[in-house]
């Protein structure tokens, strides 16, 4: 049933611009450290000086916008999938098709990780990519470019969660749009938030400098939330 | 008689407000059940408790004499249904919007130029549905309906915001579905003379009671036939009639008898006449189906 759902929900996502967001958001990340090191002239070579181990360095500078565009992204893709169904109400078709409502929400956040996913992997590939043409060295770290690639991912899950609900069960898309212009606010300030807070999380800092604490809680907070989300959509009359 | 929807006392609460009270409908088998109520009588919180998507504050759902509660889903897969404003992808076309239904419901791919047909939207299959008028999107969502040939069709108010043409091609194609397609079908309006021309049911409902349900003949059967009287100074010559053992109804300045055989009728200007009252006019009149309507609606329980 749950493929039939996907299958339905990757139709409906056509021509909608969630695909064309996929790869703009890891490829305008990259794109800023290309403009980072190369836009200005000997601003490679002075970056170069800074430290000991190049492709490190590069990979931390990559990771400062990363959470940034991952929260914007989660905000923005969620309301997108949400207003398909939220145009003409058309939840009430959908609802009263031989379907689970828990498979409803269950495809919708299925499609919207997938994304992410995708989106993740694209960043490992487009980081990987000018670290080449940067030549950082011939070492490529590929575990450390997968770290810096995949942990936000993980670490975002439950602000996924957290946004599919508020835009599937709002009428008012005022509602989500405000959580994401506070989620894109905390993020962009993520080093003075306390570690508790899930915006903090993609940007895989803690007192514990172990970014896989981040990634843990990440899918905990994330699962939970997204159950509480799921169990909320099905209670709730379709209108 | 053999029911394919059954409620059991179907209630529905908003807070404090009662949207539907106590709520028995019978829909027998093969019917076009036509569902009758004004604005706001709880015709759209019924049909929406009947697809599951609301969950009724009381009572109990059968169809197909199934529990709603516990077999929604193989229920559901019997049920086609267009519920108000018809629900479409507008950036899609119209054949990915079958498509995305189609891929839930499981249906061959045969079945999607099929219901395009059925409904005339062949010719716009390819074209994205934001162009579409009101009436395409209307026939749309009839379309999606029967994509999974279903045995219950429900539609809530499908002529609302329709041209006349528009109107008139709806009520064949709602005619010809139980007789072609072995369908019941579960219709919704506000307006009497739209269930009038297609229904072979009815159900009546007010503010959340059903206060009719029968078969339209029965309905029909409700109006029932009055003889108008004008005469010169009609107050008296009630009370002459009445003298004589004739009860007729007094009603602005006009006599209605209820008895209406030719003699009768006779014997009444007779006797007004010999009386020296002048008979101005006597008239058939034939309350229309909306005057019952509006008097039962009118009553909140005029049964």
């Amino acid at each position: 049933m749950i493929v039939k759902l996907l299958a339905a929900d990757f139709l409906k996502i056509k021509r909608k611009g969630l695909w064309l967001l996929t790869v703009l958001g890891p490829f305008g990340v990259v794109l800023l450290q290309w403009f980072n090191y190369e836009l200005v002239p000997g601003r490679r070579e002075w970056l170069l000086q800074r430290s000991d181990d190049d492709w490190l360095f590069y990979l931390q500078n990559v990771s400062s916008f990363t959470p940034l565009a991952l929260v914007l992204g989660i905000a923005i893709l969620t309301s997108l999938a949400a207003s398909i169904e939220n145009e003409t109400n058309a939840w009430k078709q959908l609802v009263a098709l031989p379907v689970p409502k828990m498979g409803v929400f269950l495809a919708k956040f299925t499609v919207l990780s997938s994304l992410l996913a995708v989106a993740s992997a694209l960043l490992f590939f487009f980081t990987w990519l000018l670290g080449i043409y940067l030549d950082l060295g011939s070492a490529t770290p590929y575990a450390e470019i997968a770290k810096f690639s995949f942990y936000p991912y993980f670490a975002s899950l439950p602000l996924l969660a957290l946004h599919l609900w508020a835009a599937t069960v709002s009428n008012n898309q005022g509602i989500p749009i405000s959580l994401g212009v506070v989620g894109f606010l905390f993020a962009s300030f993520s080093f003075k938030l306390p570690d508790w807070l899930p915006w903090k999380w993609p940007s895989l800092q803690n007192q514990w400098d172990e970014p896989l604490v981040n990634v843990v809680l990440g899918i905990g907070a994330g699962a939970i939330l997204y159950t509480a989300g799921m169990l909320d959509f099905a209670r709730r009359d379709v209108k | 008689m053999e029911y394919i929807v059954e409620t059991h006392n179907l209630t529905k609460r908003f807070g404090k407000e009662i949207a539907v009270n106590d709520l028995n409908l019978k829909i027998p088998k093969g019917e076009v059940y036509g569902f009758l109520g004004p604005n706001g009588a709880g015709k759209s919180t019924t049909l929406r408790m009947l697809l599951g998507l609301m969950r009724p504050t009381a009572g109990s759902v059968r169809i197909f004499g199934k529990d709603l509660k516990k077999e929604r889903i193989s229920i559901l897969r019997n049920v086609g249904a267009l519920v108000e404003n018809p629900s479409y992808y507008s950036h899609l076309t119209a054949f990915e919007n079958l498509e995305a239904v189609r891929k839930i419901v499981g249906a061959p791919k045969e079945k999607i130029d099929e219901v395009l047909e059925l409904v005339r939207l062949s010719k716009a299959a390819d074209k994205k549905v934001n162009g579409f008028s009101l009436g395409m999107k209307q026939r749309l969502g009839i379309a999606i309906a029967l994509l999974n040939d279903p045995k219950l069709l429900i539609l809530d108010e499908p002529t609302n915001g329709l041209d006349p043409s528009g109107i008139i091609e709806m009520r064949n194609l709602i005619k010809r579905l139980p007789k072609e397609k072995d369908m019941t079908v579960l219709i919704s309006s506000h307006l009497l003379a739209e269930i009038d021309q297609v229904a072979t049911y009815v159900g009546v409902i007010s503010k959340g009671k059903l206060i009719f349900q029968d078969s339209i003949k029965a309905m029909r059967q409700k109006a029932r036939r009055k003889i108008r009287l004008k005469v010169s100074d009609a107050n008296n010559a009630y009370h002459a009639l009445l003298e004589k053992g004739i009860k007729t109804d007094f009603r602005d300045n006009v006599i209605y008898l209820d008895e209406q055989s030719d003699e009768a009728v006779a014997e009444v200007v007779e006797i007004l006449v010999a009386e020296g009252y002048s008979v101005y006019r006597v008239e058939e009149e034939q309350p229309s189906l909306e005057d019952i309507f509006l008097k039962m609606t009118a009553g909140g329980d005029g049964r």
